[in-house]
């Protein structure tokens, strides 16, 4: 068995002897071990997961289909968007994932502080992402009329079949955004718990693992979403 | 801490199910894989790097085509990006996600969700790849550019309309036609700078980048006065573009085309409907 050593003099008894600290919580009690319960529960989310994968999938074959359809409306789309907010985003989604891995091994380790900062920094890019979405995109595209549908009315457009184009790109981005803040608020309770009562550590950071697998699917589909919007064209 | 406070706990303490201790003690996730601080510094440089990779060859290819004038294939733009795409969810997956050193079924329900995703791609893409070949049997039902029905065209189904978004009448108009001459808050359309009488600052914004043949709307013909028109004029034998899309006009023409094409081919007499030949 591992000991666990960790220095825990400075956390107030309050919090140590709380029922939710890590160390005093158990397994279900249907459960043999915590093992058990725990690759259960990710295996849950790996399946969760791949309904993701294929919520998304309907929105890539969309792409596909439209864009053999309609070349020409597909060129121009990509050409309204500013590959720069999407880099930017893509390095920010990439960071942010690295700090949600490191926050599994901290929470594995025990190591509090680093955990909780490496939270609080997931939290933090996922507001920066969504950020610069809405104010140098959404809210810049909006008013000129690149929107989707009927509610069209960029007169600069040339080819017909544009505003489906930013129908597939609203569509595509908002449940993605969508996605983020989800993720977010995921943390944000990860973030409150691991501050108010310590409650992950090495044998009880389920919702941290899950957490972080959500967050990084949250990454892969925008690392395909920012190339087939922004650089295909 | 005391061994009160280990007795406490239930996770460190006796095992009612294995009072014994048989089974090897696992509540402390001792096969639990701890991911390397390093390794995972290093997997972020590299996707950071693959990010830059793709956004350099984008602007590389850009560069090309508009240096050199030519036009490259299509396939270099798409297997360049994405595959750069591919690579970095498989770092991601492997190494954020730890599938390289998760339980195997993980993986494998990865997989088969990534199997069906390739079905219906795959499927959508023959579907549409083919259509030419059935095409020719089906000519009636179809036509070249789709089927031209408007926004104020009534709903195929008169008690199903899937129609979103604000009632707005185009008076015949594609969304498209009616956003250029109506504008919005923000952009001012055709009518606007035509009652300023300067028509010639949104055609010459208009055909910017974009001058590839005469708008319909363009009644006075600034394409050419504008000094566009020399593009049309020069061969474009050498462009092997296909040219996708609506057939030009389609949109002017309210009334559906059914059947106005005649098959040049003939061969489908009986297929053919009787439209006065």
């Amino acid at each position: 068995m591992t000991m666990i050593d960790t220095d825990t003099s400075s956390v107030p008894a309050r919090i140590l002897q709380s029922p939710k600290h890590w160390r005093n919580r158990a397994h279900a009690s249907h459960w043999r071990t915590g093992d058990e319960e725990f690759d259960a529960s990710k295996f849950g989310m790996w399946l969760f997961l791949s309904t993701e994968i294929l919520l998304f999938a309907g929105i890539f074959c969309g792409y596909a289909i439209f864009r053999m359809l309609y070349p020409e409306a597909w060129a121009n789309g990509s050409h309204y968007l500013d590959w720069r907010y999407g880099a930017g985003n893509t390095a920010v989604l990439l960071f942010s994932s690295w700090t949600a891995a490191n926050s599994v091994r901290l929470a594995q380790l025990d190591k509090q502080f680093w955990f909780k900062v490496n939270i609080a920094i997931t939290i933090l890019c996922a507001i920066i992402f969504v950020f610069i979405k809405l104010k140098f995109e959404y809210l810049i595209k909006l008013p000129e009329g690149k929107a989707p549908g009927t509610f069209f009315s960029y007169p600069f457009a040339h080819d017909p079949h544009e505003p489906l184009w930013w129908s597939l790109y609203y569509i595509g981005t908002g449940i993605h955004a969508f996605h983020v803040i989800v993720g977010a608020i995921l943390f944000a309770v990860v973030l409150w718990r691991a501050h108010r009562w310590q409650a992950f550590g090495p044998t009880q950071y389920t919702l941290v693992e899950n957490s972080a697998l959500y967050w990084h699917i949250v990454d892969l589909i925008w690392i395909f979403l920012f190339p087939l919007l922004y650089l295909i064209h | 801490m005391s061994q009160d406070t280990h007795a406490a706990t239930p996770n460190l303490g006796w095992d009612p199910t294995d009072p014994h201790g048989i089974n090897p003690h696992d509540d402390a996730h001792e096969g639990h894989f701890v991911a390397d601080w390093k390794m995972q510094i290093i997997i972020l440089a590299i996707l950071l790097f693959f990010t830059a990779l793709t956004v350099g060859f984008y602007n590389l290819e850009q560069w090309v085509e508009t240096a050199f004038e030519i036009t490259l294939p299509k396939w270099i733009n798409i297997v360049g990006a994405m595959s750069i795409a591919l690579v970095k969810a498989v770092l991601v997956a492997a190494f954020f996600m730890q599938l390289k050193y998760d339980k195997a079924l993980n993986t494998f329900v990865m997989l088969f969700c990534l199997f069906c995703v390739s079905l219906f791609l795959g499927f959508s893409m023959i579907d549409l790849g083919s259509r030419h070949l059935v095409d020719a049997e089906r000519k009636a039902p179809i036509q070249a550019g789709g089927t031209g029905y408007n926004l104020d065209a009534a709903p195929a189904d008169q008690n199903f309309s899937v129609k979103m978004g604000p009632k707005i009448n185009t008076s015949g108009l594609s969304i498209v036609q009616y956003a250029r001459l109506n504008g919005n808050d923000k952009k001012h359309g055709l009518l606007y700078y035509r009652e300023h009488n300067d028509e010639a600052t949104f055609w010459a914004h208009f055909y910017d980048g974009h001058a590839i043949h005469r708008d319909e709307l363009d009644e006075n013909d600034f394409f050419t006065q504008l000094g566009f028109g020399h593009h049309a004029e020069e061969s474009d034998a050498n462009i092997s573009r296909p040219r996708h899309g609506l057939t030009p006009g389609l949109f002017s023409d309210v009334e559906p085309a059914t059947g106005s094409h005649a098959d040049p081919q003939g061969g489908h007499a009986e297929e053919t409907q009787d439209n006065g030949h």
